[in-house]
């Protein structure tokens, strides 16, 4: 039954104006019955767009070429897995994904906000019902899932073939729920606003929204590169494109909403700072959705695009952006503001750290926009590629990363710089011997690689140090700091982990930029190529059928040192009919931390190939180092004193010398 | 009607969503107490924490005093902020909030719903019974057993002079070269693909096309439809009298039951006028040598009842939109070529109708109807 | 000091700081942003050897010549002018003559445009937005869709 997912879609429409303006003017009046509305239309509203999601879904399963959309993002011999995951690799069904996981917020709040004071949660789910409403009127109106095409086809158009892969199905569900977990901060940010006053349980539910929209985010990022490096065929992981520019600036100022919302919980200091941040935090993400949907930035992976959408969602930005920072200003000043503390402290640091990661997405944002800007104004065309973002991203992070071990050791309110620097000098004299034998010992080594390596590691030994100290390791008898390390707050692994991975990824960044060895040559079968130590032997083409596509497949062996293949390494074309696509399958060894890159380029007719072969050492850190910061996180959002909500030990600050408090 | 039951459902579900809390008495607790309840919380967590040794005492003390003096301010602020409102608007509001539910998505509903397209799977169309589904779904059921055993030769050779007879002359070329490669060479295949050819080219007969034809008739020296199209490719060249001997002898050799008497009779009587002979093979509405010839293939039953149909809707069509002298001149052609005199008589009758007798449409016709042998009567 | 010196202080050195980083991003912008050209755009540019510039347009036709290896030549056109480019590596899935694509890389000495990197975009209606609106503001080229 097609015509039930878009009459459920539409019933959500209604349901989310209802959940706009009835909850918000019971929270003007106080009327409680009014507020009570709330939460029972925004679990329904969230239960019609989950069937209509569903029926969607259906429809892309059952190859239903009766719905544009299914025909021309679907082919009945598209394998199963992807006629499911196709059903968000297109635009439309990804806006249906987009408001599915914005009402499923909604409904968790309507849920589990039975601890919020009445008014607060009408208010927020009021404004989660502006969201909602928005986005489903854009849906409506300009990129409708359901519009039907009579007489239906008989075969769909396919998929485009470099979204029919895993990692293109995962990537942006997951960074939906990061873009769209920042909503709920947003919304409990306005909520405040609209009353003019921060509760206590404002402070107590933001954290959690914030921490676990970030984990998403994080995941989909990383998902995002992953896929980039082995579907494009160029080895890259990161390309500063706009699109991923688009999704990296909300990450940016959601990792500076996440650590000053610690302050906040803490300290109930810079109260207003957070609720600007995040603001600008969904802002970004508006805008990021904005960027990709509308096709305004040429990118190398944005779909295909409709300037009415583009429009239209312009106007959505427009109006959430300026109409929650108009808020800001004129109610910014009623709110009271928070506690103080000395610049040199933990809260110093979150400063510091909230300073130079706004400052830092606003270089992104300015290299991202900077070329709509100069062409509307100068009708000229510029493109700010690597080398901008080099220049200014680089610096900007730099002095970050030196001090992030600094942070997690000052203590609340009164810091002692120098006492935490004795603290650090295992680690730091760790990672100045990292320096030195990476200089001396490595060939090839740089010193910024020498550097970079270091500073991985001053990092990842930091964030050890951190959790050592803190369970009294080498102060108190080692049953007493194992016991102590166990019962540490959950919050504190999940910064170590989070700061730890942080340190991985770095040293996976340092070790592709300054260590990877490529070679582009044509090879005949039997030839071997020699590179780093690996003696790689192509074997040959061969043609091959999958279920849509044809493909032909150059085998490798990787050669021991006796000569014998010990390992396969298969890279391919393929062709996608349908489509008339062809698309590179890389061909990826892994090899401990680092990887085997082969990628396959023409034919030269007497079946030789032109092949390109990359050596990418400790290239798996890098995302290895983002699913550590995703356990960071995670580990973070199970503390239980977060369930309970209460802010934890506030060990009030008076200039408390131990660091052991989150 | 299933499905207006079920979005009746889902409305009422909706509205009660809103209606049941209105009806509801709301708990009238104070909104302080979460709060309160926060800092409990707090002041737990704090004795919790010195119990088990994390913090010390003192620091307990501390972080005591200072959730207590929070929570002395929050006594001093104004916490409540009811301003109750009239309990007319209120309840105005809550009427209108019930109403908006069903009147807006059923009036949204239809406007941009479709709620007589039933849904459509696949798999259920293409295990409807052969009579009941269209070309398409046939020739779609076709292709993808083709795509599945891509070496069936069998199957190219059956969907190529489909393809060619629907006006996809491309997909033609391909079935008949496939067909060609898989299972041998033959007269009619290599005569289809040099069709085919011509088809894709706008109907002339190409180089590439001649080679076929020639192929053909190399393999079967009578093949008719070779010796047409070789004769076409004369005309197209200028050579229109050479091209009048051929298709002339074609005629003479045929069969008087022959699909392609009529043809190559008419051509035979362009050529001779001195026309180029219209190429009809471009794929434009109406039966055309495409058509005719794929009925060659065909039972007799399905061939004329096709071709009729074929006549038929061009005859539709030129009823709801006359103003198509082209058109006219295909029916008339087509229902002389049928040997159904009379009805082409009606034709050419309406079509003076339509066009005007003494426009140059008009003359047109008259040269046809005259050639065909039809009355051209005031 | 008194809270609100400090505070000042704070700000000011907050300040201070965005100056830096606004100052250095301007900087970056001026000498890392690269252009965009056409080859018919290039008679009146002044590009000074080993400039950057990304430049778009159509792959000539039967312009396409594999080198020794994995060099290839080819010739991007915007059917004004065209321009000969000189790569080295695997060209882009999508790379074929007629399509729209995008270089980036500087003149050489021998006014040869020396490309280390090339854009395809992976869609089969792929037309890079730049050179989709140069050509169409030079009427050259139409949207075939709508």
């Amino acid at each position: 039954m097609v015509e039930m997912g878009h009459f459920a879609l539409i019933l959500a429409l209604a349901l989310s104006l209802v959940q706009s303006l009835v909850p918000l003017y019971g929270a003007h009046k106080g009327d409680a019955r009014l507020m009570a509305v709330g939460g029972p239309v925004t679990v329904t509203g969230f239960a019609m767009i989950a069937l209509s999601f569903a029926v969607l879904t259906m429809a892309y399963v059952q190859s239903d070429f009766s719905l544009v959309n299914v025909w021309e993002n679907s082919h009945s011999l598209k394998p199963m897995i992807y006629k499911i995951t196709g059903t968000w690799g297109n635009h439309e069904g990804s806006m249906l994904l987009w408001v599915l996981i914005l009402s499923f917020f909604g409904a968790l709040v309507a849920a589990f906000g039975g601890n919020l004071p009445a008014t607060l949660r009408a208010n927020v789910l009021a404004v989660q019902g502006w969201v909602g409403t928005a986005f489903l009127l854009f849906i409506l109106i300009t990129s409708n899932p359901f519009a039907r095409l009579v007489p239906a086809p008989i075969e769909g158009k396919d998929l485009n073939p470099i979204l029919q892969d895993m990692g293109l199905a995962i990537h942006p569900p997951l960074l939906y729920l990061g873009y769209v977990g920042f909503s709920v901060c947003f919304s409990f940010a306005v909520a405040a606003l609209i009353e003019g006053r921060i509760d206590a349980a404002w402070a107590r539910w933001v954290r959690p929204w914030t921490l676990a929209a970030w984990v998403f985010l994080t995941g989909g990022i990383a998902m995002g590169s992953y896929w980039a490096y082995y579907e494009l065929g160029w080895g890259g992981f990161w390309f500063w494109d706009p699109v991923e520019n688009a999704s990296f600036m909300p990450w940016l100022a959601g990792t500076a909403l996440l650590h000053s919302a610690i302050v906040m919980e803490k300290r109930s200091a810079l109260k207003i700072w957070t609720l600007l941040l995040a603001i600008l935090t969904f802002s970004l993400s508006l805008l990021g959705t904005f960027l990709v949907r509308s096709g305004v930035l040429t990118s190398v992976h944005a779909f295909a695009s409709d300037p009415s959408r583009g429009v239209f969602i312009l106007c959505i930005l427009t109006l959430f952006i300026g109409g929650s920072l108009a808020l800001f200003a004129l109610r910014a000043s009623t709110l009271t503001a928070g506690g103080i503390f000395h610049p040199i402290s933990r809260e110093g640091a979150l400063v510091l750290n909230n300073l130079f990661l706004t400052t830092a997405t606003a270089t992104v944002l300015i290299g991202t926009l900077y070329p709509l800007v100069v062409e509307a104004l100068f009708g000229e065309k510029i493109s700010v590629g690597e080398p901008f973002f080099n220049l200014t991203f680089g610096p900007l992070m730099i002095p970050l990363l030196v001090v992030v071990p600094f942070g997690p050791l000052l203590a609340w309110k009164r810091g002692d710089v120098t006492a935490v620097a004795q603290r650090l000098m295992f680690a730091f004299g760790a990672a100045l011997l990292v320096v030195l034998v990476t200089y001396l010992f490595i060939d090839g080594a740089s010193v910024f690689a020498a550097l970079g390596a270091g500073l991985a590691a001053w990092l990842v030994l930091g964030a050890l140090t951190d959790l050592a100290l803190k369970a009294g390791i080498g102060n108190v008898a080692p049953k007493v700091a194992l016991s102590r390390f166990l019962g540490l707050p959950r919050s504190v692994f999940g910064t170590s982990l989070a700061h730890l991975g942080l340190g991985l990824t770095l040293l996976g960044i340092v070790g592709v930029l300054s260590f990877q060895k490529e070679a582009i040559l044509v090879m005949k079968p039997g030839q071997v190529l020699e590179i780093s130590g690996h003696q790689l032997r192509f074997n040959g083409l061969s043609p091959m059928r999958g279920p849509n596509f044809t493909e032909d497949q150059g085998r490798f062996s990787l050669l021991g040192a006796n000569g014998q293949p010990f390992a396969e390494i298969v890279s391919s074309k393929r062709f996608y009919p349908v489509r008339q696509m062809p698309t590179t399958e890389a061909g990826i060894k892994t090899m401990g931390l680092s990887q085997l890159y082969v990628s396959l380029g023409d034919e030269t007719g007497d079946g030789s190939v032109v092949v390109r072969v990359w050596w990418k050492p400790l290239v798996t850190l890098i995302w290895g180092g983002t699913l550590v910061m995703m356990l960071g996180g995670f580990v973070s959002l199970l503390d239980r004193r977060l369930r309970v909500g209460a802010p934890a030990r506030r060990k009030s600050g008076q200039a408390k010398p131990s660091p052991v408090a989150a | 009607m299933l499905f207006w039951v079920i979005a009746a459902v889902l409305t009422l579900g909706a509205s009660l969503a809103v209606l049941l809390p209105l009806t509801r008495q709301a708990e009238g607790e104070a909104d302080n107490s979460h709060d309160l309840e926060v800092y409990r919380d707090q002041l737990g967590e704090v004795d919790k924490d010195a119990a088990r040794g994390l913090i010390a005492p003192s620091d307990a003390d501390l972080a005591r005093a200072e959730i207590a003096r929070r929570i002395i301010k929050f006594d001093a602020e104004d916490a409540p902020r009811s301003k109750g409102g009239s309990q007319l608007a209120s309840r105005l509001v809550g009427v209108v909030a019930v109403l908006a539910i069903p009147v807006l998505s059923w009036s949204v509903y239809t406007v941009i719903g479709s709620p007589d397209v039933p849904s459509q799977p696949l798999s259920a169309r293409l295990s409807q019974k052969p009579a009941d589904t269209s070309i398409d779904e046939l020739i779609a059921r076709a292709e993808a057993h083709l795509v599945a055993n891509p070496s069936d030769g069998r199957g190219w050779d059956v969907l190529a002079p489909v393809y060619l007879r629907m006006g996809r002359a491309d997909d033609a070329i391909t079935a008949y070269r496939n067909a060609i490669r898989i299972e041998g060479t033959t007269a009619a295949r290599e005569a289809g693909l040099g069709e085919a050819i011509a088809g894709s080219s706008g109907g002339i007969v190409t180089a590439d096309a001649r080679m076929a034809f020639e192929a053909s008739l190399k393999l079967e020296p009578a093949n008719p439809k070779a010796r047409y199209f070789l004769a076409l490719a004369l005309a197209q060249e200028g050579k229109l009298a050479e091209a009048a001997i051929v298709w002339r002898q074609l005629s003479d050799s045929l069969p008087p039951d022959s699909p392609w008497r009529p043809v190559t009779e008419q051509a035979v009587a362009q050529a001779e006028g001195r026309t180029a002979p219209a190429n009809e093979m471009a794929g434009g509405p109406g039966p055309n040598q495409g058509d005719i010839d794929a009925a060659a293939s065909m039972s007799a039953g399905d061939r004329t009842a096709m071709i009729e149909g074929m006549v038929a809707t061009l005859d539709e069509k030129l009823r709801q939109n006359p103003r198509d002298p082209e058109g006219w001149l295909r029916l008339v052609r087509s229902y002389q070529v049928l040997g159904k005199t009379d009805l082409a008589q009606d034709a050419l009758g309406r079509a003076y109708a339509a066009l005007g007798r003494d426009s140059e449409d008009g003359r047109k016709l008259t040269e046809l109807a005259g050639s065909l042998g039809l009355k051209v009567t005031e | 000091m008194t809270r609100k010196q400090k505070r000042l202080s704070v700000i000011a050195g907050a300040l201070a700081f965005l100056g830096a980083a606004t100052a250095l991003t301007f900087y970056a912008l001026g000498q890392k942003a690269s252009y965009f050209y056409m080859p018919g755009d290039l008679q009146t540019a002044t590009l000074e050897p080993g400039q950057r510039i990304r430049l778009g347009g159509l792959v000539e036709n039967g312009s396409i010549v594999r080198g020794q290896g994995t060099q290839v030549e080819f010739g991007v056109t915007d059917s004004e002018k065209a321009v000969k480019v000189r790569y080295t590596g695997i060209l882009p899935d999508l790379f074929r003559e007629g399509q729209g694509v995008i270089t980036e890389g500087s003149f050489g000495s021998d006014g040869e445009f020396v490309a280390d990197s090339v854009l395809a975009k992976h869609d089969e209606n792929y037309m890079p937005k730049e050179v989709a609106d140069s050509m169409k503001a030079k009427g050259i080229w139409q949207e075939t869709t709508q």
